[in-house]
């Protein structure tokens, strides 16, 4: 028994070099387009650092492990599947570059808020700039999906993610036809914003293809443009998605007794009970991860048929 | 005497204005045809009467802490944003908003009122400690300890993922005002009458604590008062509606260019003043990207900075 036991455990661990020495030979130099440039990445990385949620979001949706992550802001959600001995490599704004130097990585990717980090960076590590223009999250996310799956040679879980999310978004839009105008609100500390076409919540209006209950908002500022609870009564969704920046800071509840006021209970959104509050760190931190939009679109279906 | 006369019926106007600002139609037609009970009328009821309530007595006694802080300090530069102020304020306010979330908006006030009273009376000490003979020292070393506590500030804020909220407490901001949610700004008021009654004690503080002493008045007392009604000032302003930069130090400056440094006879005027620069910003901010607003921080920090300027350049150097 032994005997054969060990017989096959060499002959495994004879196959396995075999293998790894076959995918030595025919590793070769992938350049990877990005929105910074293009960067050479040879053979499949292994040792990976992020200093963004969302690419983390992604690579931990595709199965990939990751060495490095932001040492802040870590969404809740996905909090289990944070490896425990992963390197703290800075904030999401300023990456320890010591830190990252040091650990000689195979890949290091940026994203939204750690773009600029990226001129200094790619000198360090190959570095790829994963952010996403905020008007097509969707179409970034797919995007991004892909070229993360030909990185790690996981095409197919790539597809499959891919397809996972298209079926989402068409479930979501189903049933989103005919309720009527939609309003995403921030609120932060007590005061209003509103998010827009242009967003890190853009896909509600332009894939999942609510009507924005206003023509033009301009996502400028972080927490969208600061209005007034008249501006929502004058505005009258008939759906309003509340993204709460003080939940999650000990504050839960902060935004529904913001919006409890005699203004907004006259809007038809507050009238019909209309009021869906999202993920406040899905919607935004990590705006373009898997999971983030698949929990986010879970939420909005959730809400419109309930 | 005229030119005040003149900001008085300014002010007045600007309030009026500031009713009719805004993004649902209220007017006078809409108001007479719709009555009380219609939707001009409750707007104007819950939303606009009570933001311009707000915005008058928040700048009212935001400019008269001011006023208050000049003549204790004796330093014509000084105001709560110079002087480490509005920042224990605000690390008063992160650090009850951490440790009891729960607390009712007055408890939380009042601990960030106990915290700009602390913060303050530190930088009196500070000054004490320091032989300061450049009028400009005064509000440099205020700004230097206001940024050590702000750096304190920003750090815990940062460790408790708090940035965002910080950030929205430091950016003045009147856009959430409505009934029931400015009420704590009556407190304001309160400071203001106070500085008026106790005017005469200021002034003579404003000499020195000899003089004072000489005059059989307990000059202690009188910075207390005056250390009481700055910090309550300045904690209820930001627990509503944020800190609002400059206010408190160009409005006495000006007032003190027409009518000079008798605190009685300032004192209305000053209040005057801030309430007409806060109502004058406010609206500015509310039309500029209508139906957005501009934060009244942003307007006020741009108009406040050449008015600052001026005064700088104005004055000529080693003048009290």
């Amino acid at each position: 028994m032994s005997t054969l036991f060990r017989s096959t455990a060499v002959a495994a661990a004879l196959f396995a070099g075999a293998l790894s020495m076959a995918t030595s030979a025919i590793a070769q130099d992938k350049v990877i387009a990005h929105a910074q440039g293009e960067t050479t990445i040879s053979g499949v990385p292994e040792k990976v650092l992020v200093q963004d949620w969302a690419a983390f979001d992604n690579l931990s949706a595709l199965g990939v492990t990751v060495a490095g992550i932001p040492g802040s802001n870590a969404p809740g959600y996905l909090a289990p599947s944070i490896p425990a001995d992963a390197a703290k490599i800075g904030s999401l704004q300023e990456p320890d570059f010591e830190g990252i130097a040091a650990l000689e990585a195979d890949l290091y990717i940026v994203g939204a808020r750690s773009r600029n980090a990226y001129e200094t960076a790619k000198e360090i590590a190959p570095t790829v700039d994963l952010s996403v223009d905020n008007g097509a999250i969707i179409d970034g996310l797919k995007t991004n999906l892909t070229k993360l799956g030909d990185i790690f040679g996981k095409q197919d879980k790539a597809a499959e993610l891919i397809a996972n999310v298209d079926a989402k978004v068409a479930e979501v839009k189903a049933a989103a036809e005919g309720k009527g105008t939609a309003l995403v609100v921030v609120t932060n500390a007590g005061k209003l914003g509103v998010y827009g076409p242009d967003s890190r919540v853009s896909w509600l209006y332009n894939e999942v293809g609510m009507p924005s209950a206003l023509a033009a908002v301009n996502d400028g500022d972080h927490g969208g443009d600061a209005v007034t609870f008249e501006f929502l009564l004058e505005t009258n969704p008939d759906w309003v998605f509340v993204v709460d920046r003080d939940a999650g800071v000990g504050n839960e509840g902060g935004a529904k007794a913001l919006l409890d006021n005699e203004l907004f209970n006259q809007t038809t959104a507050a009238k019909e009970g209309n009021i869906v509050y999202v993920d406040p760190q899905a919607a935004y931190i990590t705006m373009n991860g898997y999971s983030a939009v698949m929990l986010l679109l879970d939420q909005v279906l959730s809400g419109l048929n309930g | 005497m005229p030119a005040l006369i003149a900001a008085f019926f300014v002010t007045i106007a600007l309030a009026i204005v500031s009713l009719f600002v805004g993004v649902s139609d209220v007017s006078l037609t809409s108001l007479l045809s719709g009555g009380m009970d219609g939707r001009p009328g409750e707007v104007l009821l819950i939303s606009r009467i009570p933001r311009t309530i707000a915005l008058v007595l928040a700048g009212a006694s935001m400019a008269i802490s001011g006023l208050v802080m000049q003549m204790i300090v004796r330093n014509r530069f000084v105001e709560p944003g110079t002087t480490g102020t509005s920042e224990s304020a605000t690390l008063g306010f992160l650090t009850v908003t951490l440790l009891a979330p729960g607390w009712p908006l007055m408890a939380k006030m009042a601990v960030a009122a106990l915290f700009a009273l602390g913060g303050t009376a530190l930088f009196l000490r500070v000054l004490r400690a320091i032989p300061l003979r450049d009028v400009l020292l005064v509000p440099l070393v205020g700004i230097m300890l206001g940024g050590i506590i702000g750096a304190l500030g920003a750090f815990i804020a940062y460790r408790a993922n708090l940035m965002g909220s910080l950030l929205a407490w430091n950016m003045g901001d009147f856009s959430g005002v409505i009934r029931g949610r400015y009420e704590l700004l009556w407190f304001g008021l309160a400071g203001c009458v106070l500085a008026y009654i106790a005017a005469d004690r200021f002034t003579v503080a404003g000499m020195g604590k000899d003089f004072t002493t000489n005059l059989g008045l307990n000059y202690r007392h009188v910075m207390f008062l005056g250390l009481l009604i700055v910090s309550v000032v300045s904690a209820v302003v930001l627990v509503s509606v944020g800190s609002i930069p400059f206010l408190g130090l160009i409005v006495p400056n000006l007032v003190s260019m027409l009518i000079g440094d008798n605190m009685r006879r300032t004192v209305p005027w000053v209040a005057i003043g801030g309430a007409g620069m806060v109502l004058a910003c406010d609206i500015v901010g509310r039309i500029i990207r209508y139906p957005y607003e501009i934060p009244i921080s942003v307007v006020m920090g741009v108009v406040g900075a050449v008015l600052f300027l001026y005064l700088l350049l104005r004055t000529p150097r080693g003048a009290k």
